[in-house]
């Protein structure tokens, strides 16, 4: 149920300009108006994939689509605040989406139950934006690789117990604005104060400036080589949570499924291997990551969702209204340290 | 043998479920931490707010829907998590915390407060409730895109009120009155203008022309037009405003007339003030009687009229603002509020007149809203990042782990080591605090022949001192008790001077603040040179001014932590804040103040004199 949108209206409403008004006078009316344009689509909703979709929701997108083919279980009712905690055996997407709409009437919240992997390529060119969490490394590829041929923004997220990260493909060739504080050159007249003789920096007058950046596929970012001797030099400047993204990634494809704590035993056994064929096959030593991580790595912690979640959803924010300069490419948080790094991983 | 249950160690997930939390402040931290703490596995939690849900909440407070507007924020807090987690304990008050209902027994009964506050008076108190009660303290707070979180232990980390925060920025009167050259000093001129006015009279909230500017060197010859100039509709100085307005029956011609003409050809008389400065130009109602207006398209709030436009919104909200006073009768007194549309309209109005008077380019509703009401741009993801790391610092204490704990700092860019989050080290408390030093002291600096008890409490020991309910005594041998905190007591004793109780140089007070469990003795430095507009100085502190025009942004290191600093509105105080400009630092992490200012301030981030020290980077000290 969304309340009426003025259809292509440039001028905001009344009613937007006093609900969003604490956002506008952050990014601007311009970003509002780019924002409340925008088609999303929101890939799982676990932990992380409820803090993006309350996120986006609140900003005020034009349509987030919720696509998951996952059932609601009692532990989903702990891990996220959309699904109430009736829902179980439902779809969890479905489950999702009455209070996902209610966060904002003003947007289009839409449900569906498919499978990701079964999506026909064209589903996804509807979106000004498509963001995966839960998904194997695989189908991340592949949306990614499909999604930029079609301009259409990728990003992607993961949450492993006190671990979380972040990626996102803007394009080859991404254009911003960026605002900084203007200049004011000395004039006789000078329009802001008797007194404006000499050029000082106002901080109430800014200008908007536009820059472009890069960004290189998922494929690329995860396919590193690391056999070089100049890149094994980078590694003391790398945040070993990018080795740690993988094995979990691997752990995902391998099994189907993410570390489960009531098989932690077992599953403690597979990460350790996982960890060592995954940094040979990098041709690094296995003493890089060492198995500290692997017990903090299970299920989805409530305040790491948050924190990537925030993140991610700023991102996601930024890139639709080309406002700020966009991370890139990775963003790793480690909830145990409260680290939260910038990389950049892919070719140069 | 490894056992968890989630995420989390059995041991600390069952802890978890035993323990009682106090969250202070249900709005955009407030409401992220609820729903954290309630996944995470808390069962008990408390939570208090005293303000009820705006519309203008509802981008960010995701528990609160339209249909809540005007509910009390915890309360709905409350029910909205329960929608989610039907099993946890959640008690909601919707109350202040400075209520003293709220004692150090009453904190006694958690294991961790965390703060979700926006602003200083009420940090300030729970700083000291926790240091009584020796409960870990989580603080935290927000601006736009930047936040900071960080952990208070008595005895092992600084306390909230270690390190000297900047207090709100001050404008001299005679900027305010005679000089503006800022469109903030216009909107500062508005407000004092509308208490004057429709509200409570302050002596320090003057509006007409200041003949005691000290820029201004009078000579006889001047004395003679200033006096035909001050003529008109009665001297300036000796009726007050109010009775002015009111004997004209608040009519908004004659208050025009008198304001952007009379008042200010009277200040062309000056003519020393506008030697190095372009001259004001006054305005006159009948000129611009029905001049052209352009007309208007989008969002009426961000345009900006011309000057018939606002001299309309004058007349009209004049009249509103008139029929307001008069349905509440003989000696009614209007409060503002940026969200009263009349009290907004006149602020806009008035303050764009004098701009344009004073060669300013006129600002829209929505800027002077910005600055007249000290709005602090804020999002959902901002807030959501800050909670997210409340709980995981929480979890640290919970386990044991308190040294492990961090302040984080989270920047809008990465700096130069890549982080967007920084964690820094807690540091040690200061050892002359003053408020968490074993017996702490302070040093002020006044004139006991002009500063009356009032001001005492008031001002110092409430306003700066951050004390609730003082009780002072003078250690003059007799035990002389000067003010009492019971109500009624002492209050003969307000409008005394100090020296009429034998305070002078180098007398020593003695106050005690018993809901804070808070003694602090303060010295008495008696002086005659204070500067004009300053009733005291705290020895060992920069002096309370505006700081000088900004040059250069990248040495932003505060971010604002809150915006309400006391019980009124911030009409009453004299200090506006400039917005925050937010640009990316790409240096190391940065100490964060907080700097509380009343309602919704955007404190001033530029630190004045000494930058305070860089927190350090914890990577520098850990080994990896």
């Amino acid at each position: 149920m969304i309340d009426t949108i003025e259809k292509e209206d440039p001028v905001i409403s009344e009613e937007e300009a006093a609900q969003y008004d604490r956002q506008i006078r952050l990014w601007g009316l311009d970003a509002q108006k780019r924002l409340r344009g925008s088609r999303v689509l929101l890939a799982g909703l676990g932990g992380l994939g409820a803090e993006v979709a309350k996120n986006l929701i609140l900003a005020g997108v034009k349509k987030l689509t919720l696509l998951d083919h996952e059932k609601v279980t009692e532990d989903s009712c702990r891990a996220q605040f959309l699904v109430p905690v009736t829902a179980q055996g439902q779809n969890r997407a479905q489950a999702s989406l009455e209070r996902a709409q209610n966060l904002n009437p003003m947007v289009e919240v839409q449900a569906d139950t498919d499978k990701v992997e079964d999506k026909p390529d064209d589903f996804f060119l509807q979106f000004d934006a498509v963001c995966l969490t839960g998904c194997s490394k695989d189908l991340m590829v592949r949306v990614d690789q499909l999604c930029s041929q079609h301009n259409i923004k990728v990003f992607c997220g993961d949450i492993h117990g006190y671990y979380g990260y972040m990626f996102s493909n803007l394009g080859k060739e991404y254009s911003y604005v960026e605002e900084k504080p203007k200049v004011v050159k000395a004039a006789p007249d000078s329009s802001d104060g008797p007194e404006a003789k000499k050029a000082k920096v106002d901080p109430n007058e800014t200008t908007m400036v536009k820059k472009t950046a890069s960004f290189c596929s998922l494929k690329e970012a995860l396919e590193v080589d690391w056999t070089s001797e100049k890149t094994k030099a980078g590694l003391k400047k790398t945040p070993l949570d990018y080795f740690m993204l993988h094995v979990l990634l691997k752990f995902r494809t391998d099994k189907g499924r993410d570390p489960d704590p009531l098989a932690f035993p077992e599953d403690s056994l597979v990460l350790k291997q996982i960890r060592d064929d995954v940094l040979e096959a990098k041709t690094l030593s296995s003493d890089l990551l060492s198995d500290d991580f692997i017990s903090y790595c299970f299920s989805e912690m409530s305040p790491v969702c948050a924190v990537v979640g925030g993140v991610l959803g700023q991102e996601v924010v930024k890139a639709l209204s080309q406002r700020d300069a966009p991370h890139r490419n990775f963003f790793f948080f480690d909830g145990r340290k409260g680290n939260g790094v910038v990389d950049y991983f892919g070719p140069n | 043998m490894v056992h968890l249950v989630g995420s989390l160690r059995k041991e600390l997930a069952d802890s978890l479920s035993t323990c009682s939390v106090l969250v202070v402040g249900a709005g955009g931290i407030g409401c992220e931490l609820l729903k954290n703490l309630v996944l995470t596995g808390f069962k008990n939690i408390e939570v208090i707010d005293l303000d009820t849900i705006d519309v203008s909440n509802l981008n960010r407070q995701f528990l609160f829907q339209k249909k809540h507007v005007g509910k009390s924020k915890a309360q709905v807090a409350k029910e909205s998590a329960l929608q989610f987690c039907p099993s946890a304990n959640i008690t909601a008050y919707h109350d202040s915390i400075m209520n003293p209902d709220y004692n150090v027994e009453y904190f006694r009964k958690f294991i961790l407060v965390m703060n979700a506050l926006d602003n200083r008076a009420a940090r300030n108190h729970v700083n000291r409730m926790c240091l009584a009660a020796d409960i870990p303290l989580i603080e935290s707070g927000t601006a736009g895109y930047l936040g900071q979180v960080t952990v208070i232990k008595k005895g092992m980390t600084e306390c909230y009120e270690c390190q000297p925060k900047p207090t709100q920025k001050t404008f001299p009167g005679c900027t305010i009155r005679n000089t503006p050259s800022e469109p903030i000093h216009c909107i500062v001129w508005a407000k004092y203008l509308f208490n004057q006015l429709f509200g409570e009279e302050d002596a320090d909230q003057e509006v007409s022309p200041d003949t005691a500017d000290p820029e201004l060197a009078w000579n006889p010859e001047d004395t003679a037009a200033r006096a035909t100039a001050s003529e008109k509709d009665g001297d300036i100085k000796r009726i007050s405003t109010k009775e002015w307005a009111r004997s004209t029956g608040y009519d908004p011609v004659k208050l025009f007339n008198k304001l952007f003409k009379d008042d200010i050809m009277y200040l062309l008389t000056m003519d020393k003030l506008w030697k190095k400065r372009k001259a004001p130009t006054p305005l006159d109602w009948q000129h611009l009687e029905n001049s052209e207006d352009s007309p208007v398209s989008g969002l009426k709030d961000q345009q900006v009229l011309g000057l018939w436009g606002y001299c309309q919104l004058f007349q009209h909200s004049v009249e509103t603002l008139r029929s307001q006073i008069q349905e509440k009768g003989e000696s009614a007194e209007l409060v503002w509020d940026k969200d009263d549309p009349p009290a907004m309209d006149f602020v806009t109005a008035a303050a764009n007149l004098r701009m344009h008077i004073f060669s300013m380019n006129m600002k829209s509703r929505f800027d002077v809203k910005s600055m007249a009401g000290n709005i602090i741009p804020a999002i959902a993801t901002t807030n959501a990042v800050i909670a997210g790391l409340i709980v995981l610092e929480g979890l640290k204490i919970l386990s044991g782990e308190i040294e492990s704990c961090r302040s984080i700092f989270l920047n809008k860019c990465p700096n130069l080591r890549k982080k967007l989050l920084v964690p820094c080290i807690l540091d040690p408390p200061s050892a002359n605090c003053y408020v968490c030093a074993s017996k702490p002291e302070v040093t002020v600096k006044l004139n006991v022949h002009k500063t009356v008890v009032l001001t005492l409490q008031d001002r110092i020991l409430k306003e700066r001192f951050g004390m609730v309910a003082p009780d002072v005594q003078i250690e003059d041998g007799k035990g002389t008790i000067l003010i009492s905190s019971e109500e009624g007591e002492t209050e003969a004793n307000n409008n005394k001077f100090l020296s009429d109780f034998g305070i002078r140089n180098g007398s020593r007070l003695q106050v005690d603040d018993f809901l804070q469990d808070y003694t602090l003795l303060v010295n008495v430095l008696h002086t005659e040179e204070l500067e004009r507009d300053v009733e005291f100085e705290v020895v060992g502190e920069a002096p309370d001014k505006a700081p000088p025009p900004q040059s250069k942004p990248e040495e932003v290191n505060s971010i604002t932590n809150g915006n309400k600093d006391s019980s009124q509105p911030s009409t009453s105080s004299k200090a506006l804040n400039v917005p925050l400009a937010h640009v990316c630092i790409p240096t190391m992490s940065r100490k964060v103040i907080s700097s509380g200012v009343t309602h919704e301030a955007a404190a001033h981030i530029y630190s004045r004199g000494t930058p305070l020290r860089e927190a350090q980077d914890v990577d520098t000290l850990l080994v990896e």
